[in-house]
């Protein structure tokens, strides 16, 4: 008799209250948002948020939140399905694809009203989301590519620092240098596609793909095929980790970098993942930030890049509630005291002035880099072409980088098989 | 309640043939509605995209005619890696499997203390079956320092980077699926108990051992209960992705790069609906024309005992 009745409270519960709490929701400005990051960056984000909907009441933000490769899957099916959140988070190598299907929205309005402010962001800062002319996201952070370098490891092992201007050389043997005397790795795998993409800078003043897109934009194989013959050295040396390993541990995030297990002495990643890498490592660790090396009497091969941007899609229901917020996100010292620069050098000026005095260790270090980078760079290049993701996925990692690391193929060989297919692709876009 | 019962069960009397079957498609109305929804129209709308390069981001596709299946088997070296690595797969998994699952189903087959948990401990594996969980116990265990290197150091063996080798890494998940035996396992076990006593104790008494009586009479009487299995794992078999997909991504050198796997990547990861469709199609024939030949094949090693029941 009594579950009966606690059966019939909660029926009548669910078919009244509920509706009705919906329908006090409904006056609420519903906007879905959408990122891609590690657990750090979600916490930050989350806690942003809140305060957001505790500083606007009628503003409710309905998040979701994923790995790098699910936010593309989700957001790709979104998109087909007509259901794109209000706002989503964009990539300098995406973006462009994204603006050529119709799924983003021009934000020059919102610039142009102030709604979305950008009276103390420089124009440089804000160049990496115009396609076409028009302003198509929003920079979160200014970043660039880095070796960091864990200082304690390199004072036990009895290694000086490198100077800032380092060489491959100079790399190579301190990598060796630190698995000959500590046994740890002196760096994690280097094959990833962002260095073939940059490659090119340090030597040649050229990058992976042509201007137009249509193409290669490299000349000469031989400075890729040296890159791949000094990675197997050092995966026979011990001084980098094996590929092999790699593959046994599979793909765990910036938290899970060697350098973070004290596992290896050296680590390569974005200069922002400091901060994730330098929270999972623990505060008593010392770490400094490193340009890429380059070649003997070669150029700078880092340059700055928008971190990520924050879109509106074309598919919004609430564009102005999202614009607001977007605002909020990027020129709020509150916002970004939460944020801390997870996403990148905060790209407005007086966010960063205020953000300065109190800046915890990552986050010093990180400004300081970029400081570093800003004085020696290489120009940013066009974004990525669409058929980026069809090369890294089907050709460069699965018979480049993969059967050379294996020792099935020679550079050499791999290097003009690469160049070859790779080509065949981007002329059909 | 008692009275309910009563109640339905005069009307039962009352109603005729057809209120019986409506009431039938009422129950399987959910299912069926959700089967028209979620499943027939978008395997006929996948048959439709096959014959185009539909593309999931731009949202647009032309009618390109058989060039995916033309690319598909002469241009795309990856296709046909995808396709090696499931054929090995399904050569070694199902029959592992199977035997397995018979092999713990015949053990459980007794009226021992406790038997029930042992039914549901061997159980448990095939439903946390595609789980992260199980992926990083999976790396934990078949890891450069996992449990199987540990256990061959022992005996003064250096083990390899069982994941990190292609000649290895898809026999981990090969392992894995002959450890998740439990559904074939069930199946096997009602099977089991559905083989008359009597058989076993005349055979007993004419002098057949345990070897011949499993022989002659476990395995005939179970050959209908063989076929269903075989039938359903190798569909499964087939249709592998979620191992491959958390355990090992597909690598290392595309060894496990499953035909599911692949199919996935070409649709989600490189917006290519339209050849990835076409790839699903071909599976399904594969998998039809194969399920075809075990069914014609049937008729000589599958025996229904007659008369019992029918």
């Amino acid at each position: 008799m009594l579950r009966k009745k606690a059966f019939f409270i909660i029926l009548a519960l669910a078919l009244f209250v509920l509706p009705t709490l919906a329908l006090m929701a409904q006056d609420m400005t519903e906007v879905r948002i959408s990122w891609w990051g590690s657990q750090n960056r979600h916490d930050r984000t989350i806690a942003a948020i809140e305060l957001y909907e505790e500083l606007n009441h009628d503003i409710d933000i309905v998040y979701e939140f994923q790995g790098w490769g699910d936010h593309w899957t989700k957001l790709s099916t979104q998109a087909a399905g007509g259901e794109l959140p209000d706002i989503m988070q964009h990539d300098y190598a995406r973006i462009e694809e994204w603006v050529a299907n119709g799924l983003l929205m021009p934000l020059d309005g919102y610039i142009e009203s102030g709604a979305i402010d950008t009276m103390s962001i420089a124009d440089s800062s804000l160049a990496g989301g115009m396609v076409d002319g028009q302003m198509y996201g929003i920079n979160l952070g200014n970043n660039s590519e880095v070796f960091t370098l864990d200082t304690d490891a390199f004072a036990e092992a009895g290694i000086e620092l490198p100077p800032l201007d380092w060489t491959w050389t100079q790399f190579e043997e301190i990598a060796n240098q630190i698995h000959d005397s500590l046994g740890i790795h002196g760096i994690g795998v280097l094959t990833s596609d962002q260095l073939w993409k940059s490659q090119y800078m340090g030597c040649c003043d050229q990058w992976s793909y042509a201007a137009d897109g249509m193409s290669l934009g490299y000349e000469d194989d031989q400075p890729l095929i040296d890159y791949y013959s000094m990675l197997l050295r050092l995966q026979e040396s011990g001084g980098m980790q094996s590929y092999e390993d790699s593959v046994a541990r599979g793909d765990q995030g910036v938290e899970a970098q060697l350098i973070v297990s004290q596992e290896a002495a050296m680590a390569y990643h974005w200069s922002n993942q400091i901060v994730a890498v330098w929270n999972a490592s623990g505060a008593e660790r010392n770490f400094v930030m490193y340009p890429i090396p380059r070649p003997e009497g070669g150029q700078s091969q880092n340059y700055i890049k928008p971190s990520m941007f924050f879109s509106i899609t074309s598919q919004a229901e609430q564009p102005d509630a999202a614009a607001a917020f977007i605002d909020w996100f990027v020129n709020s010292v509150e916002a970004n005291e939460i944020l801390e620069a997870e996403r990148g050098v905060p790209i407005s000026s007086v966010v960063r002035d205020a953000l300065l005095p109190n800046l915890g260790a990552a986050q010093a270090e990180m400004f300081n880099y970029l400081g570093v980078i800003e004085m020696d760079n290489s120009p940013i290049r066009p974004a990525d072409p669409a058929a980026h993701a069809d090369v890294v996925n089907n050709i460069f990692v699965p018979e480049f980088v993969e059967p050379v690391m294996y020792g099935m193929i020679s550079p050499e060989d791999a290097a003009s098989y690469l160049r070859e297919e790779a080509n065949r692709i981007l002329a059909a876009q | 309640m008692a009275a309910a019962t009563l109640n339905k069960a005069k009307r039962r009397k009352k109603s005729n043939f057809g209120q019986d079957n409506l009431v039938g498609y009422l129950f399987i109305g959910p299912w069926l509605a959700a089967f028209l929804l979620f499943t027939f129209i978008p395997i006929s709308v996948s048959l439709l995209l096959s014959f185009t390069d539909y593309n999931v981001l731009a949202n647009s596709g032309e009618f390109i005619g058989l060039d995916n299946f033309q690319r598909m088997f002469f241009e795309d070296r990856r296709y046909w890696r995808s396709v090696n690595a499931t054929l090995k797969y399904v050569v070694f998994s199902v029959p592992l499997r199977l035997v397995f699952a018979l092999g713990v189903a015949m053990l459980l087959n007794s009226y021992r203390r406790g038997v029930g948990v042992y039914r549901a401990a061997f159980y448990a594996p095939s439903i946390i079956g595609g789980s992260i969980a199980v992926a990083v116990m999976w790396r934990e265990i078949f890891g450069n320092d996992g449990l199987v290197n540990f256990a061959l150091n022992l005996l003064g063996i250096d083990g390899p980077n069982w994941l990190g080798r292609p000649e290895t890494a898809i026999w981990t998940l090969i392992i894995l699926a002959a450890w998740q035996f439990g559904s074939p396992m069930l199946i096997f076990l009602a099977g089991l108990k559905n083989i008359p006593k009597h058989l076993y104790e005349s055979a007993e008494i004419d002098g057949a051992n345990a070897w011949q009586r499993f022989l002659r009479i476990t395995l005939p009487m179970l050959t209908p209960i063989i076929f269903f299995n075989l039938i359903m794992q190798l569909i499964s078999g087939f249709m592998v992705f979620t191992q491959a997909f958390i355990v090992t991504q597909g690598k290392p050198l595309d060894t496990t790069l499953f035909y599911a796997l692949y199919v996935y990547r070409r649709a989600f990861e490189q917006n290519e609906m339209g050849y990835a469709s076409a790839m699903a199609w071909v599976m399904l024939m594969v998998i039809a024309l194969l399920t075809a030949l075990v069914f014609r094949s049937s008729s000589y090693w599958v025996h229904y005992e007659a008369g019992d029941g029918s």
